[in-house]
């Protein structure tokens, strides 16, 4: 009879349910206590090496949303790579197209600015590490594992 | 409401309807729980639709006219924001046709790259419109289910291309990145997980009597109205009729692979769904295939590739990250025009690419899945009660910002 | 000498029962700590954590204390169409009608607010009363998506009520006594749910209707008509109007335990020779038990279409509930209850 067999399957729904309630692990982290470790490889936050950039100013060229500019340094001949992170959209053509290897992607990614203009770096101010803010105050690092049952783990290191 | 403040009113004057009109409009408008980023004009005739009017354009971001004034290069991330939850499709259509016009063919191994993250895209995407489904039948579950799992793919995904969702993955001649080494392991305990989750979403969302009942039988789309409305996608594989641009066999690997495209016969909301459950399926097993036959070789065409200084040429063999020759930033294909058609997980979508020699396109003409369906939401819900209206929407799977571009 | 006499007023069953146990203390509290633990077991069952910052160590729990203060200090908007003076008083006469048939429920042997022979059809009509009081909020309103809200809320009230009045009559029928008290003393041995399962189904779905909780959430259809009667409404008036509703599903588990599970049974003499109601303290560890089934089927289930709704309530449960009364008269006829 219809009724009861929709009734199973009330009841099975019902079951699923609380199949989960006791028996589940959670996927989503508590950040900022804890910080998800990137593969190296992940489009973050760029860094531009001074020593090695040769001023062929590519990168300006190609920036798709134009956040990559060349300014002129009082006393060298050529033109520096700025970047203005209001702009920046982290495709990364930059980083593939300079033949150098001068600017490269890190894998931080969660840097706040409290100011729209701290978010423009001209050329004295580009070339430097980043940190991320929650690793500055003492997160902990995990590791994504896929799993079988559970989708994503998050492993300590 | 009704006339008169002369003392007490008659029956009659209490129980007819003032001006004649039986019929209410209600603006499920862009400031709603649950309309999108669109708004509904919806007439009824107490819980009966009469009339549906869909109001879009709230999302319109003019990309066609924007990519008039940008090289060819940085035009694949812009079009890339369209439907971002499904970024590889959209983009390829755009480097097909480019490479259409600059006569560039990628070498195999990319075609098969390409495939394997449009199909972790698509599997993606309609977890997204299953997600939504849910959430419009109030349904959290389902909802934070979907999107949960969505996070798979995505950190796959995330691993191959180096961004979550904004992939940027195809270019002109082949693609950026190659391979990890550990994803064939990763993606098959990914899919094992997926299959496993399929079926829990079958006990407690699809075989839910309560679900059932919301939408069997719920607008539906036969096979002849779907063909003259033209929509596209799984809504017209729901409907019975068989076409799917990945058949076309003109992009990525897909002519070498072995898969079965699923159609249903219903056309309900229910079939709908139940047609992207299996199109997840199927697009696991094209990504096992794709994986099994993966060839060896290079992933950037040769005319490119020698345009590299040759020590770039070793770092590219490498470190397996392709370097792009400094003519990407001045492409200037011959004048002429190209089409393209590519499968996105919400139907086919439509690229016109006319060149007059210049490094800027001279015109760009997306048609993109989203706006073809949207004759649907016109369509279907007449006739059927209120609150049907939020259950088609959710079975058609309509992304506002895709169709307004 | 006026401590005691004032102590001993408190302490009776005509201000204790109403205003503390099971009445005004004990609802704020269950309605503070239920709609924390539907969000907890909502994010268990979606892998997340749900409400965690406010005491991080208690998992968040005083979360609706928080929401209830910020209640406290937003501004209330009055819309300038409405009709302001029903405006105003709608949240207040619903919650003040949805816990009014408290006085009426024995928590002890003994120890009522108002103790007479007829408390079940008293609880029972008087929970009937709020209905109306959500049909006045979504006319004053003066919005076409509340008045879409409260013609929906008068169709489920007239589908449930027949339901749940024949279902909890065939538990009286049953046990041949009108007062909750006497129904709860013959299950000493045997709860009702043994006896006459189909009744407490009837029962458990018209109860899920009348509070207007999923899968029967039709009257506030969110992603339909933005929170239906209750959408003009702000502040602590929004406050109240929410907790009307799980102050509806209190009253009715607290009837449903007496019916079916046993009340108050094991009864704990060595608590209650102290104080009536400590010995009683099993109702409530019961009803917190049904309360917290009731908001976990959240979880589970989305929202009936209004006509499939009405549906079940009219061919489904009243023919049920008619079945249940049958079966009530055959154990009766059969002796197995006498």
């Amino acid at each position: 009879m219809s009724l009861l067999s929709s009734f199973l399957e009330h009841l099975e729904a019902i079951g699923t349910g609380l199949k989960y309630l006791f028996f589940s692990k959670r996927m989503t982290v508590r950040y900022p206590e804890v910080v998800i470790e990137l593969r190296p490889g992940y489009r973050g936050m760029i860094r531009w090496h001074k020593e090695r950039c040769i001023c062929c100013s590519m990168c300006a060229r190609i920036c798709p949303a134009a956040a990559i500019r060349m300014y002129r340094i009082p006393g060298e001949k050529k033109m520096r790579p700025g970047i203005n992170y209001q702009r920046c959209i982290f495709c990364g053509f930059c980083v593939d197209i300079c033949p150098t290897d001068a600017l490269e992607c890190t894998t931080t990614h969660d840097v706040a600015f409290e100011k729209l203009e701290d978010m423009v770096y001209p050329p004295d101010k580009f070339d430097r590490e980043w940190v991320s803010p929650a690793l500055e105050e003492g997160a902990r690092k995990l590791k994504v594992e896929f799993d079988e049952e559970w989708g994503l783990k998050h492993v300590p290191e | 409401m009704a006339g008169g403040g002369n003392g007490f009113f008659s029956w009659k004057e209490l129980t007819s309807p003032v001006s004649g009109e039986k019929v209410y409009e209600l603006f499920i408008g862009p400031q709603h729980p649950a309309s999108g980023h669109m708004r509904f004009i919806v007439r009824l005739d107490g819980d009966i639709i009469v009339d549906v009017e869909p109001d879009i354009g709230y999302v319109h971001r003019t990309m066609e006219k924007l990519s008039e004034g940008r090289e060819y290069i940085k035009n694949i991330p812009l079009f890339e924001r369209a439907t971002i939850i499904d970024s590889n499709n959209i983009t390829l259509g755009y480097v097909k046709a480019l490479e259409k016009l600059l006569g560039v063919e990628p070498p195999p191994r990319a075609k098969y790259l390409r495939t394997i993250l449009s199909e972790m895209n698509r599997i993606q995407s309609h977890l997204y419109g299953m997600g939504i489904a849910g959430i419009m039948l109030n349904h959290s579950t389902m909802f934070m289910w979907c999107f949960g799992d969505r996070e798979i793919w995505i950190q796959l995904a995330e691993e191959l291309t180096g961004a979550r969702l904004t992939h940027s993955y195809s270019i002109p001649g082949g693609v950026r990145r190659d391979l990890p080494a550990d994803f064939k392991e990763r993606f098959e305990k990914a899919a094992r997980y997926m299959e496993r989750r399929l079926k829990d979403y079958d006990k407690i969302f699809f075989s839910n009597p309560m679900i059932r009942s919301r939408y069997e039988g719920v607008g539906v789309l036969d096979k002849d109205t779907a063909k003259r409305l033209g929509v596209v996608g799984p809504n017209l594989r729901a409907s019975g009729v068989r076409y799917d641009a990945r058949l076309l066999g003109d992009y990525g690997a897909y002519d070498e692979l072995d898969f079965e495209v699923p159609t249903r016969e219903e056309g309900d909301s229910l079939a709908r769904l139940l047609q992207r459950v299996e199109e997840i399926k199927v697009s696991l097993s094209v990504i096992r295939q794709a994986l099994e036959k993966l060839p060896e070789g290079p992933i950037l065409a040769d005319e490119y590739f020698k345009k590299l200084p040759p020590k770039l040429r070793e770092k590219v063999l490498k470190t397996g990250r392709v370097k792009f020759p400094a003519i990407f930033a001045t492409l200037r294909p011959p004048p002429g025009e190209a089409i393209a058609r590519v499968e996105m997980a919400r139907g086919e979508v439509f690229f016109h690419v006319v060149s007059d020699g210049s490094p800027k396109p001279y015109r760009v003409r997306v048609i993109t899945p989203s706006f073809r369906n949207l004759v649907l939401l016109r369509y279907l819900p007449r006739g059927c009660r209120f609150m049907d209206l939020l259950a088609i929407y959710g079975s058609v799977d309509y992304f506002p910002p895709e169709a307004d571009r | 000498m006026w401590l005691e006499l004032i102590i001993r007023l408190l302490l009776s069953p005509y201000i204790f029962a109403p205003l503390i146990y099971p009445g005004l203390v004990t609802a704020l509290a269950i309605l503070l700590t239920l709609i924390w633990l539907e969000r907890k077991f909502a994010a268990k069952v979606q892998l997340r954590y749900g409400p965690l910052y406010v005491a991080k160590q208690i998992g968040g729990a005083p979360q609706l204390l928080a929401d209830a203060i910020r209640f406290m200090f937003q501004e209330v908007i009055v819309p300038r169409n409405a009709d302001k003076v029903p405006f105003l008083l709608a949240p207040v006469l619903a919650m003040s009608l949805g816990i009014l048939p408290i006085v009426f429920i024995p928590v002890a042997p003994g120890f009522a607010g108002i103790l007479i022979n007829f408390s079940l059809p008293a609880a029972l009509a008087l929970s009937a009363l709020m209905p109306i009081t959500i049909i006045l909020m979504a006319w004053s309103a003066n919005n076409k998506f509340t008045i879409h809200g409260g013609v929906r809320e008068a169709f489920i009230t007239i589908a449930y009520e027949i339901a749940l009045f024949v279902s909890a009559l065939s538990m009286s029928m049953l046990y041949s006594s009108l007062s909750l008290q006497d129904i709860v003393e013959k299950q000493a041995l045997v709860p009702g749910i043994l006896l006459n399962p189909l009744a407490a189904l009837t029962f458990f779905v018209a109860m899920l209707m009348s509070a207007g909780k999923l899968p029967f959430d039709i009257a506030e259809g969110e992603q339909e008509i933005v929170a239906g009667p209750y959408t003009e409404y702000t502040g602590i008036l929004y406050g109240l109007v929410m907790g009307a509703g799980y102050v509806q599903l209190y009253v009715s588990s607290l009837i449903f335990t007496e019916l079916f599970l046993g009340g108050w049974h094991p009864l704990f003499e060595a608590l209650g020779e102290l104080y009536p109601p400590l010995g009683g303290i099993a109702l409530f560890l019961k009803t917190y038990l049904v309360l917290a089934f009731a908001v976990f089927l959240r979880c589970v289930y989305g929202r009936y279409r209004i006509d499939h709704a009405l549906r079940i309530g009219w061919r489904r449960l009243i023919p049920l509930s008619i079945l249940a009364l049958l079966l009530s008269l055959g154990l009766r006829f059969v002796g197995v209850v006498v």
